[in-house]
């Protein structure tokens, strides 16, 4: 059967062709995510917190097209991030757990995309397309999209904390225990990145050490972890009410 | 049969083996922490020596002691547990939780009295260090305290009692504790 009518029979007959085509949407998306924020804008790993007005217009200059590529890219793809969120919530709908915690997530994850990327993504935009400004507020542009990016941590703060309380008072087993644990290391990467707030270099600014790449690396280890589980949700969900059978149980 | 599961029980794990994945992840990243620590010690290391003369090691020691003890209780709570002594395990681990409010309260007095001092958390490198570690060491005591609750909530009602519930409640807080112990050596100790 060739590829195009093996997609068209999961089309009609797969009961879970909605969720895989979420899943696949969110998979697609932090792929892209990567490759703008790192390759193509430039912004992760983000530049120095500390230069002065010239080096920074010299920044935006020298990414001009990285920003205005990537970003356009983002501004047009960004509401994909829905499918992660109805995805996630759909987890703890299937959990033994009370419906109020989706809906919590649900309403503070829509909030999250705007501190988390977008408002970056716009004075960032807003910076390569005014090069003519001032510099003091070129820097200005700067200071406020880095710090809006890596510091604006509280609404995934309280976002993970309601994933990791289901996860763990959940009875259904949709997700392992440790993964409700693993929500605990990345909760606590969103205080650990506040002190990036006061300093401009060292461990503790927003581009070091601690505040940045230790929590990148817990961050992208939860992602990967996430999404490899929410794939294995899928695979397992039997769109019943108790607990979801192991992949060896449905073997 | 019997000799086998006996053999089985004997080699068991104590609590649960996700706990056991949290307390690894953890100690991975804590590690990374005191590493950055030790890099700028030896990158500054006249500035660190200058400013740890300003910490007291007797308070410091304090802290490790009251810690100590705190898992010493746990430990026989989990002990008491097994034994099905469930009245006696609960009076412990709320010991426990009694000697984790006393290091907090503890680490609120001294926090302040370096402030009075003049030492604040951006005044240099290692008093950032020195905020940072013990700060996000006492929110793992809070993060404690509920798997402490939990550990009472499961000892209260005899239709749940689950050791293995109880035992990783207690793995959480040796890990606290040990984490103390490392950070005491390294900001106190270490000159």
């Amino acid at each position: 059967m060739s590829l195009w009518h093996r997609v068209a029979w999961h089309c009609k007959n797969n009961p879970k062709i909605e969720l895989w085509i979420m899943w696949w949407a969110m998979f697609c998306f932090y792929q892209l995510f990567g490759i703008v924020f790192a390759l193509m804008t430039r912004v992760m790993p983000p530049p120095k917190p500390w230069w002065d007005h010239a080096r920074i217009v010299q920044w935006f200059n020298d990414n001009h097209y990285g920003l205005l590529w990537g970003f356009g890219i983002i501004f047009l793809v960004a509401g994909i991030t829905a499918s992660m969120n109805a995805l996630i919530a759909y987890s703890m709908t299937r959990m033994s757990v009370s419906r109020v915690f989706s809906y919590i997530y649900l309403a503070i994850y829509s909030l999250s995309t705007l501190p988390g990327m977008l408002l970056t993504a716009i004075l960032l935009t807003v910076g390569a397309l005014r090069p003519d400004r001032d510099p003091a507020i070129i820097s200005w542009i700067y200071d406020a999209a880095f710090t809006g990016f890596v510091g604006t941590m509280g609404v995934f703060f309280i976002g993970t904390s309601v994933w990791m309380l289901a996860v763990l008072l959940d009875k259904n087993r949709v997700f392992p225990l440790w993964f409700g644990y693993l929500n605990i290391c990345n909760l606590l990467t969103e205080i650990v990145v506040a002190p990036m707030w006061i300093f401009k270099e060292g461990p503790f600014a927003w581009n070091g050490v601690i505040a940045f790449w230790v929590d990148t690396l817990v961050f992208v280890v939860y992602t990967i972890a996430f999404i490899t589980l929410l794939r294995r949700m899928i695979v397992r969900e039997d769109f019943g009410d108790g607990p979801l059978p192991e992949l060896e149980q449905r073997a | 049969m019997s000799n086998g599961t006996a053999l089985n029980a004997a080699r068991r794990v104590p609590g649960q083996i996700d706990i056991w994945y949290f307390v690894l992840i953890e100690a991975i990243i804590f590690s990374s922490y005191f590493i950055t620590y030790m890099l700028y010690r030896v990158w500054e290391s006249p500035l660190f020596l200058q400013s740890q003369v300003h910490l007291s090691q007797n308070f410091g020691a304090l802290n490790t002691v009251i810690l100590l003890v705190s898992s010493w209780l746990v430990a026989q709570a989990v002990q008491a547990a097994r034994e099905q002594k469930f009245d006696a395990a609960q009076k412990l681990v709320m010991m426990t939780m009694a000697c984790g409010v006393l290091f907090i309260i503890s680490k609120i007095f001294e926090w302040s009295s370096k402030i009075h001092q003049g030492f604040e958390f951006s005044t240099n490198r290692f008093f950032s260090f020195y905020y940072f570690l013990t700060g996000i060491h006492v929110l793992h005591v809070l993060i404690g305290f509920i798997f402490l609750g939990v550990v009472i909530y499961q000892l209260r009602s005899p239709q749940r009692r689950s050791i293995t519930v109880i035992e990783s409640g207690a793995i959480f807080w040796h890990m606290v504790d040990f984490l103390w112990v490392i950070i005491f050596a390294l900001l106190y100790v270490m000159r």
